[in-house]
Order: structure tokens, then C-alpha cells, then sequence
């Protein structure tokens, strides 16, 4: 079954030059500022603790809950006595690491789903979007149950379960396309020369679907963030003493009152992360997308 | 054959008084508790908070604390045990003892004289008939019973008149006495009739003999409770109980603040907002100790953990003031046995615990744990590194388990956190010893009986096929020893030293590291009074029925 | 039409097998049980447990165990519930009222106010109007759900005091206007995450439409600006918001498992959170065929609306 909203954009054309879609890309002012935000965030979280001189496991429980830049902690200290920022750092590496993994083995499964099923069609094809659907009527918490009978929580759960609810829309979106590209010119002309099934596949086919497909990829990035401390919520997220966004903003809950940096800082994290790819994704579709290009 | 409560004779107060310890345990009652006086009639409504959902109010089948705090509103026991561990009838016109004719000297034969003035909440007579419906059933097979410990000894009961009943113990079992003071009595006449006993509407309209009565339930949100104004005891004074399901903990003291909740039931007030909460105006906190102890559950049959040196250099080395006073704000109780300070069982003279991170070190050295590359330690291969578990989400518990870590990796024992929700914890995980080690709250006392042979008899392992929950896999003859001894005693100062000699043992043996005795932090309505914490009962909701507002 | 119905009909039938099938493995092979709950306590013993596991049936095999689900169900009967021995059904439907309650308010809200800043957004494209809100939106859908709600509980309830701290009612008022006075608070945090999905949707479905040739044609045919775009623009604009609302038809009975937590708010969610955290099988299974029959319901729906509106979709 197909999504009209997914019927509406297969008519991409051949592929936008890189050059065009970059230009375009560039006059998108908040991708733009996403993708600085973005660049700033991992720099700081992997480069960060090399230069700060606190440990973000070093527990010093008579220096709990001291405010930010109320003395040598510039972001405060946390329940434990740890340094906020190095923790911030620290958790923002596994967060966004989250997000890309779980982001790229999503579209590692959804891209193969979808391009087989929207190659073949058919019986095969048919087979396999009703198993997308399937598994789309698992809510994510019951995922997560499937994940506790085989892993335990931590940083594989976390990024299997993320990618366990993401791949299914990938799968759909590109079967949509494969499928209105397979009896297009190139690829006719792609089969006549002799080439494979699996070279039409992924060497003719799938090139041409990338534009929404990498829109796809920045948002999941978007979507895992958010669902990695939705993760910590339920109590299958990364596991002490790490920290994650997530699992720091888990944790922040009791004490919104009393310490509300605890909760405020990562929560701002969070958030400026998520928006972030939200409109990287937003500026690539608009770049990738000729269809856009109104008076 | 003494005086005072063995256990098989009831309590005298003579004997009571003699003991000088409590029997059970005893909190005492604050004097403001009992300045005004309660209305004539029922007036006014208290909504209790609670974190879990009260889902059984069949009162002998399967059910968690906060079912029990339904259960004392709707239903009566024979007797109970108040806060100063003093046995009180309900039921039961008179606690029997040896004195009074209830109980035969060999502790084998009960005549319990029953009310004749006690009535189920649809108006028909309360009689003797109910109570041995209420003890055939449990022992009934084919019923769901939460277990037969005590029931299944009784056999030959003999209805003699409707407020007069005998039956006769197959062997003289002590904590018999204590185990009924919990045991509710249900209706004949409104259960014999079911075709399954486990599925009855009985289940989902309960009626009893308690001081409210089934008003409605909106399932996953709140029940309500009525007065029951025909009730055979002294109150009750509220015209309505509702038990309010608040799964959140934080929203739970939010709502207790803008007053939306009258009292914040299980599990009470998180340790950090204790002190906020005192400070609130118009409302009033209480704190008091629970019969569960907070240990470190280690898995005696696990590489470095079976090494009792082991054991005594990572309790040396666990900051425990730090652990009570810092993280859980200084409201729990030091302890080093596994019985809880206010029983009549408790040894107070147990070595007490030193923080001492050198010495802990000494010890491993001396024992041959060898320091590797890591800075972890080493013997014959075996690293000294081990997991530790508790139910995710616990904020306490994360916080306690990364402060071990931190200790713990400064002997060189490095530990890892494996934390899992609870139904994943509490399954084959715990029941068949799969941990390495578990940082869980035990109460670990039968009743108010101290009788831990299920807890640490070395035939009581599940994971070797044993019958009992010995999940440390603790193998000890002299504990066996000592069991059998205290189990089969009647006299209460023998039985104690008994007790007092295994607290000993598990102490030194350091079969678990305990670390403190749980306390529970309750807060009420400035104007809500008659609330009285009771360890001896299953639930501080125990009396509700003498709760009224000022 | 019909065959294409009957055909969707079959497909939804082997799916939802599929997936009771699925769900039942899943749920069973999960580590705990329902009566991990009374491991820790002195009043049942391993035994006692294992005593009370046969007596639900929980030892037997694990086809057998799922063709006795299925064959009731197929039946009928959808099971009691482990934890309180009411019928599934009954569980459910209790519940279904609050989670109505909150989810039709939270989209109601969340789709006229999104489509209003998408519309808008896209009339005025690149202005500081359709900027802001357009990050506004972001942002909003960028929050998590626990924490926003945490904290308007923090601010609206205990500060200002104007907001009840959670619950459905005051205990003993059952008014519209005390359900109402309650509702504010989830269903508004609720449709502010909403809200971006629909303004997003709905400000791209709008400057598709205003590209289209049919609508140069309308502005140079003199007509004004206001007619050509509520007339033309606006009505086919609406229609891939009918994909959308069928996306979002599951959630509607679904429930919203964080927002319900916080605000405790006794909806579908939170039953289902709290019947897998006991391992309450029956119910569990009984949730979640609902929830997939809601799925393929939501949209077969969205698709036959879509085809209904605009002809030049054809049913393969």
C-alpha cells in the first residue's frame, strides 16, 4: 500500500547537480545555522574533555548540586558532585554517536528493504512492504521488549531499538521511489546493455532516489536523539556511570526544583541538537528538491 | 514454657512488660497524635496518594503493599498487631493464650472465641463458618493462595458455636500467631457459590467486615471507599477513603503539595524532597522505619565474590556515612543485621562498621589479590571485577552504585552497572542466583518471626533445586544449625539467642554487606489525625478507620 | 472498489496475524513474568510462585499457550486481566474514554493552530512571521515530552497555582468545566509537539500548491489574492493533511504513554506501560491488536479518502 503523500514526490527529475543543490542549500539561513550548531555541539563533545580539567566520573559527594558559575564548575555540579560540563561533553559523544549509528544502520536496513521490494514488485515486493506494516504496529515500547530478550540496556540497545523503529518509513519511502524509477529511460536502457539486478539496484536505481533519502538520514539523526532519552525514560537507556543527554535529563527529573540547571542544561542540549537536523533536513530537501524552484 | 509472647502462648501483659523489648516492635506514638477528638459521624474525605495501582482485593490471593493498604480498610483480621507490638483482637472476642484457654499447652490446639456482633458489609451476621471458609479455602488447591505457610498445618476445625471455633495444629509452629494477625477473613456466603474460586465478582466487589466498604474503582486511576457505618470496632471517621494512583513519584509530591493529595502513601516522599516538605505550611511529614533492609546481595558461588576476604575488604571500603547521610539525606538506619532494630529478635551488639580503605587493601594483599597492569586486582586469573544490579530507575540506587564504584576502584575492584527494569530483575535473574551481585531492600523477617531459614538455609537455593529463596547461595552447617534450633524453640529469651548467634554469623560471614534499615517518609494534611506508622502490620494505611480531620 | 476493499481487508487480516503472532513470541521470550512482582517478598516463596505460574498456564508450550489466545479471541473472549481478574476488553474500554478525551483535544488544537502557521507560513514565505514560526514549531517538536511537561506542571500548578498538578478530575466533581480545567495543560503540551508535524506538512502542501499553474492562471484571470487562495489554493492544499490526520489516527486510541505519566492522566498509555512492566499478558496482547487493527484502519481510511478526493489516483 502506498502513502499519497510518498505518490506525490516520485516524480523527482534526474539528479540536481551538487552544485546547484549546495547554492540552494546556502540560501536556507536556518539549515544553515543547524549545521553550524550542529558542527559546534560534536567539536566541543569530542574535543572538549581533552581540554577541561575535570574527569566527568569523579564523584565528590560533599560538592553536590553546586549552582553554574557559582565557583570553579562553570556549569555547576550535578547528584553526584560530577562537573556538568564534562558530563554534557561526555554524554553529548554517546548521544549523537547514538544518533548517527542508529541512523545509519536504519537506513542501512530500510534502504535494502526498499530497494529489493521496489525493484521486484510483485509477489516478493508485495511480501515485504505487509512485513514493513507489520512491524509498524509495534508501539516502541513493546520493541523494547524484544530487545530485553536478547541485549542487555546499554549503548547496543539503545542504538538497535532507535534503528528498530526508524528503518520501516525508509523502507517505504524508498520503495516509492525505486519503484517509479525502475521503468524509467535510464534504467530500461541500464537492463538492455546487460547490467545485473543488482547493479541496477544500487548503482543506477538508488543514485537517483538519494535526494529524499538523505533527507530521511538527517532527520532520523533528529528522531534517534529524541528517542534515545524517551529510551532512558522507560530504563533501558545507557547504563551509570555514562552519561547521555538522555539519561542526565533522566535523572534531572527529581530534582527539577531543587537544581533545575540538572535538568535545563541537557534539556537545552537536546534540543538545540534535534532542531538543528530538523532543519539541515528541511534546507537539503529544499535543496535537492528541483520541484521547489518557484518563481 | 514461659510467660510473655513465645509465639505459641499469646502475649500477656505481664509477660510483655517483663520482656522489656517489644514484642514485635514499637514506634511511639507522638502526644500531638491525639489532641482533638474524633466526630461522632463519619465527615470528610482523605485521598491517599499511592506510586502503585491497588489491582487484588481478594484478600488471600497474590497481592503487593499497596493492595494490602486496601485490604485493611475493607476487611478484619482475628486480631492485630498495634504499633508497641502488642497483640489486640478484632475478630476475635480475645487474643487466646495458655492462660485463657485459647491455645493447649503443647501449642497444638486453638479455641478462638469470635465476635457475635460483627457484620459483612451486606448485613449478614459475621460466624465461625466464615473463618473456617476463609482457612479451607486457602488451603483449597485449586485456589490462587499467596501461600500456605501456617494453613497447611491446621486441620480438624470444628465449628462449635457461631462465635466459638477449635481446630488443631498438625505441629507446634510458632510464627502461627503473627501470621494470622495478616490474615483477612472473607465471606462464605458470598464465595462458597463460585464455580472457580480464583474468578469470582466477588474479586472486583469485594465485601468484608472492614470500616469501609466497596464504593467504585476507575481502573488505572482511583478507588473509592465508603464508611462503613455499621462497623463492629471504634470508628471509622471518614466518610470516604480514596486511594489515588500516582505512578510518578515527583508528580506524586507535587500533587501532595498543591494539596490535590491528602497523603502520599507507597512509596512515600523521595528522600531529596523530605526536607522541602517539612517546611511546607499546612502540611506534616512523618518518618518512620520499615522491617526492610537495604543490602548488597553478593552471589556466594561467583568467582572473586565466593573469597569471604573479598567480601570484608569491599564492605571496609564502602563509605557508608557518605551513602546514608549524603544520598539518601541521613533518613535511613545504619545497620549490620538483616532484622530490623525494633524487633524483639534484633543483636544489637554486632561489630559495626569502620570505613577504612587501607585496611581494606591490606586485607586483599595479604589474601593474594595482586594489583594488575589495570590497577585492578588479580588471583590466579580471576579478576576482581564483578557486576552490580538493581532496577533501573531508581535514582537512590544509581547514585549508591556509582559511589561504590568509585570506592571500590580505589582497592582495586572494579565494577560494572548493569541496571534492568524490574520485572526483568525479580525473574529468573534474582530467583535462580544469575547475578553477581544485587543492591535490593529485603524485609527479610515472616511476620514479625525472625525464621530466615528460607533466606539462608543451604536447602533453601533454587538455583540448586532447593525449596526457598536463598538466591546468595549461602551454604553454612553452623547456619543450618542454628536454624533448625530457633525454629523448633518456644521460649522467647532462648529463641532470641538463638537469633542474636545467626545475626552473628551472617554478620562475619558477611553473607550480605548491609548497609541500612529503609525508613518510609509519609506526609499528611495539617488537620489529618490518627495516622500512626505500624512496622508490625503490613501497611501504615493499617488504620485508617481512626483517621479524622481535626 | 470492492475488490480493491476485499483484497485490503485480506491483507489486513494475515497482517494482524502476523503480528499477534509476533507480538505473543515477543512478549513471552521477554525475561520476567507476571509474577516477578512477588519475587522479593517473604510472603511467597519460589515455589509459591511456580505453583501459581502452572495454574495460569504460563509453563505450558508456547504454541499451545498462543493457539489458546488465539482461539478465544477468535471467539470473542480477549482474556482477564493477571492483575486485577477484570475481562481485557473491559480494561481497555475503561481507559479509552481519558485517552479520547486527551488525544482528540491535543490534535484538534495541534491541527488548526499548525495549519494556521502553515498556511500563513507559507502565504508569507521567508518573513519574520513564517521564520519564528517556523522555529517555534522546530523547537517545539525538539523538546521531550517528559520534561516540557514537567515543567509547565512546575510553573502552572505549583507557582502560579492557576493549573491542576495532573489528574483527570478533582476526586468527587465530575463537570465538564473541572475535565476541562484539567485537560488544559497535557492536551496544550501535547499539541505543541504536535503542532510543527501539521504547520510543516501543511506550509509545504500550501507552496506546492502555489506553484501550480492553475493558480498563476487564477491570479492572472484578475481574481483577488484572498479568493484564489482560500478558493483554490487552500482546498488542495488540505489534501495530503487527509495522509496526515490518517497518520495520526493510531495515536488518537493509542495514547500519549510520556504526557500521561506526567500529568496522570489514566489513558491507554499509561496501561500499556504499566501492563508490560507487570508482564500483563493478556492485556498486553489485547492493546496491541487493538493498536495495529487501528493502524491499518487509520490507513485503508487515508487512503480511500485521498483516492475519493482527488481522481487522478487510481486503486491498482
Amino acid at each position: 500500500m502506498s502513502t499519497p503523500a510518498a505518490s506525490v514526490s516520485t516524480e523527482t527529475g534526474p539528479a540536481t547537480s551538487t552544485n546547484t543543490a549546495w547554492r540552494r542549500f546556502r540560501r536556507h539561513r536556518l539549515a544553515m545555522a543547524g549545521t553550524a550548531t550542529i558542527l559546534v555541539l560534536a567539536l566541543g563533545c569530542f574535543l572538549g574533555p581533552y581540554l577541561l580539567p575535570f574527569d566527568d566520573t569523579y564523584i565528590d559527594i560533599l560538592q553536590r548540586f553546586a549552582p553554574p558559575l557559582s565557583g570553579v564548575h562553570v556549569l555547576g555540579t550535578d547528584e553526584l558532585g560530577r562537573d556538568i560540563l564534562a558530563r554534557l561533553m561526555m554524554g553529548g559523544r554517546i548521544s549523537l554517536a547514538i544518533g548517527f549509528l542508529a541512523m545509519a544502520v536504519a537506513m542501512a536496513i530500510g534502504i535494502a528493504v526498499g530497494v529489493i521490494a521496489g525493484f521486484y514488485g510483485g509477489w516478493l515486493g508485495s511480501a515485504l512492504m505487509r512485513f514493513v506494516d507489520a512491524v509498524l504496529c509495534f508501539p516502541t515500547i513493546f520493541l523494547l521488549l524484544a530487545l530485553a530478550a536478547l541485549t542487555e540496556p546499554g549503548i547496543l540497545a539503545t542504538t538497535l531499538l532507535i534503528a528498530a523503529t526508524s528503518w520501516m518509513n525508509v523502507a517505504r519511502i524508498v520503495e516509492a521511489q525505486i519503484r517509479s524509477l525502475r521503468e524509467r529511460d535510464f534504467a530500461t536502457a541500464a537492463r538492455s546493455v546487460g547490467a545485473g539486478d543488482l547493479y541496477i539496484m544500487f548503482r543506477s536505481l538508488l543514485p537517483n532516489a538519494m535526494a529524499p533519502i538523505v533527507v530521511a538520514a538527517t532527520l532520523n539523526v533528529a528522531k534517534a536523539i529524541l528517542l534515545e532519552s524517551y529510551i532512558s525514560f522507560l530504563g533501558y537507556g545507557i547504563q551509570p556511570p555514562a552519561s547521555s543527554w538522555g539519561n542526565m535529563l533522566n535523572n534531572a527529573q527529581i530534582y527539577l526544583t531543587s537544581a533545575p540547571w540538572l535538568a535545563i542544561l541537557p534539556g537545552l542540549a537536546i534540543t538545540l541538537a534535534v532542531t538543528s537536523f530538523n532543519f539541515i533536513g528541511d534546507g537539503l530537501r529544499d535543496a535537492l528538491d528541483p520541484r521547489l524552484d518557484v518563481n | 514454657m514461659s510467660d510473655g509472647f513465645s509465639g505459641v502462648t499469646g502475649p500477656t501483659r505481664r509477660g510483655a512488660l517483663a520482656m522489656g523489648v517489644g514484642l514485635a516492635a514499637g514506634v511511639s506514638l507522638p502526644a500531638s497524635l491525639r489532641a482533638a477528638q474524633p466526630p461522632s459521624a463519619p465527615k470528610g474525605q482523605v485521598v491517599a496518594g499511592v506510586s502503585q495501582e491497588p489491582t487484588v482485593f481478594h484478600p488471600l490471593m497474590p497481592g503487593i503493599e499497596v493492595d494490602q493498604g486496601v485490604w485493611w480498610q475493607l476487611f478484619s483480621t482475628l486480631w492485630y498487631i498495634d504499633p508497641e507490638g502488642r497483640f489486640q483482637p478484632d475478630l476475635a472476642k480475645e487474643v487466646p493464650t495458655v492462660e485463657n484457654g485459647g491455645l493447649s499447652a503443647d501449642g497444638l490446639t486453638w479455641k478462638v472465641k469470635l465476635r457475635n456482633d460483627a457484620k459483612w458489609h451486606d448485613g449478614t451476621p459475621f460466624t465461625a463458618e466464615d473463618v473456617k471458609f476463609s482457612i479451607d479455602l486457602i488451603n483449597n488447591t485449586a485456589f490462587r493462595a499467596r501461600n500456605r505457610v501456617g494453613h497447611s498445618l491446621v486441620h480438624d476445625i470444628k465449628i462449635v458455636a457461631p462465635d466459638e471455633i477449635h481446630w488443631r495444629m498438625e505441629s507446634a509452629y510458632s510464627p502461627y500467631m503473627s501470621i494470622l494477625s495478616l490474615f483477612f477473613i472473607v465471606p462464605k456466603h458470598a464465595l462458597e457459590k463460585a464455580s472457580d474460586p480464583n474468578a469470582s465478582p466477588f474479586n472486583n466487589a469485594p465485601i468484608g467486615t472492614g470500616p469501609f466498604r466497596w464504593g467504585e474503582r476507575v481502573p488505572g486511576d482511583h478507588i473509592q471507599l465508603l464508611a462503613n457505618t455499621s462497623y463492629h470496632g471504634r470508628g471509622p471517621f471518614l466518610e470516604r477513603i480514596v486511594f489515588k494512583y500516582v505512578p510518578d513519584l515527583t508528580v506524586l509530591y507535587t500533587q501532595f503539595r498543591t494539596g490535590q493529595i491528602d497523603y502520599t502513601g507507597i512509596q512515600g516522599v523521595l528522600p531529596n524532597f523530605v526536607k522541602e516538605a517539612k517546611t511546607l505550611p499546612g502540611r506534616k511529614l512523618t518518618v518512620s522505619p520499615t522491617a526492610s533492609v537495604e543490602h548488597i546481595a553478593p552471589n556466594l558461588e561467583f568467582g572473586p565474590l565466593a573469597d569471604r576476604s573479598v567480601r570484608e575488604a569491599l564492605y571496609l571500603a564502602i563509605n557508608k556515612k557518605g551513602l546514608i547521610d549524603a544520598l539518601n539525606y541521613g533518613l535511613p538506619l545504619p545497620t549490620e543485621s538483616f532484622v530490623p532494630q525494633q524487633a524483639w529478635s534484633f543483636n544489637k551488639d554486632l561489630p559495626a562498621h569502620v570505613h577504612d580503605p587501607a585496611k581494606a587493601n591490606a586485607i586483599l594483599d595479604a589474601a593474594g589479590w595482586k594489583r594488575g597492569s589495570s590497577g585492578i586486582r588479580e588471583k590466579d586469573g580471576v579478576k576482581l571485577e564483578f557486576s552490580n544490579s538493581t532496577t533501573s530507575g531508581n535514582a537512590v540506587r544509581e547514585q549508591t552504585q556509582q559511589l561504590l564504584m568509585q570506592d571500590w576502584k580505589a582497592i582495586g575492584a572494579l565494577l560494572r552497572i548493569s541496571n534492568m527494569p524490574a520485572a526483568v530483575i525479580w525473574g529468573e535473574f534474582w530467583q535462580q542466583s544469575k547475578f553477581q551481585s544485587v543492591i535490593v531492600g529485603v524485609n527479610f523477617m515472616l511476620g514479625s518471626d525472625p525464621d530466615v531459614t528460607p533466606r539462608f538455609g543451604s536447602g533453601a537455593i533454587p538455583a540448586k533445586g532447593g525449596r526457598g529463596y536463598n538466591t546468595y547461595q549461602y551454604q553454612s552447617k553452623e547456619a543450618d544449625r542454628l536454624l533448625a534450633q530457633g525454629a523448633a524453640q518456644f521460649d522467647l529469651a532462648e529463641r532470641k539467642k538463638t537469633y542474636g548467634a545467626l545475626q552473628k554469623l551472617i554478620r562475619d560471614d558477611l553473607t550480605i554487606l548491609p548497609l541500612f534499615q529503609s525508613v518510609i517518609s509519609e506526609g499528611t494534611k495539617e488537620g489529618l489525625q490518627g495516622f500512626s506508622p505500624n512496622i508490625n502490620t503490613s501497611s501504615n494505611c493499617w488504620n485508617m478507620r481512626e483517621w479524622y480531620w481535626a | 472498489m470492492l475488490p480493491y476493499l476485499i483484497r485490503r481487508l485480506g491483507q489486513a487480516l494475515v497482517l494482524l496475524l502476523i503480528v499477534s503472532m509476533l507480538g505473543f513470541a515477543i512478549l513471552h521470550l521477554a525475561p520476567g513474568g507476571p509474577l516477578s512482582q512477588f519475587a522479593l517478598s517473604s510472603q511467597m516463596s519460589p515455589e509459591d510462585i511456580a505453583r501459581i505460574s502452572h495454574q495460569l498456564g504460563l509453563d505450558r508450550p508456547l504454541p499451545v499457550q498462543y493457539a489458546d489466545w488465539l482461539w478465544r479471541m477468535l471467539q470473542g473472549d480477549w482474556g482477564t486481566s493477571y492483575r486485577d481478574g477484570s475481562a481485557v476488553l473491559y480494561v481497555i474500554g475503561s481507559h479509552l474514554r481519558a485517552t479520547f478525551e486527551l488525544m482528540a483535544t491535543a490534535t484538534l488544537i495541534a491541527c488548526l493552530l499548525g495549519c494556521w502557521v502553515g498556511i500563513l507560513g507559507a502565504i508569507r514565505r521567508y518573513s519574520l512571521f513564517d521564520t519564528l514560526a517556523t522555529v517555534g514549531a522546530m523547537v517545539a517538536l525538539s523538546i521531550p515530552t517528559f520534561w516540557f511537561g514537567l515543567v509547565a506542571i512546575y510553573i502552572f500548578s505549583v507557582t502560579l497555582g492557576w493549573l491542576p498538578a495532573g489528574n483527570r478530575h478533582t476526586v468527587g466533581d465530575d463537570s465538564l468545566l473541572d475535565l476541562m480545567h484539567h485537560l488544559i495543560a497535557p492536551a496544550l503540551v501535547l499539541a505543541l509537539v504536535e503542532m510543527a508535524i501539521w504547520a510543516r506538512f501543511m506550509r509545504s502542501s500550501m507552496l506546492d500548491v502555489i506553484g501550480q499553474d492553475y493558480i498563476r492562471t487564477a491570479r492572472a484571470k484578475g481574481l483577488p489574492e484572498w479568493s484564489v487562495l482560500s478558493r483554490h489554493a487552500l482546498r488542495n492544499a488540505l489534501l495530503p493533511m487527509i495522509t496526515v490526520a490518517g497518520l495520526q489516527f493510531p495515536t488518537l486510541l493509542g495514547g500519549a504513554l510520556v504526557a500521561e505519566t506526567v500529568f496522570t492522566w489514566p489513558g491507554m498509555g499509561r496501561l500499556f506501560l504499566d501492563s508490560i512492566a507487570y508482564r500483563d499478558y493478556p492485556v498486553v496482547m489485547g492493546i496491541l491488536m487493538l493498536s495495529a487493527a487501528m493502524v491499518m484502519l487509520g490507513s485503508l481510511i487515508a487512503d480511500l479518502l485521498y483516492a475519493v478526493v482527488d481522481p487522478r489516483i487510481r486503486m491498482e
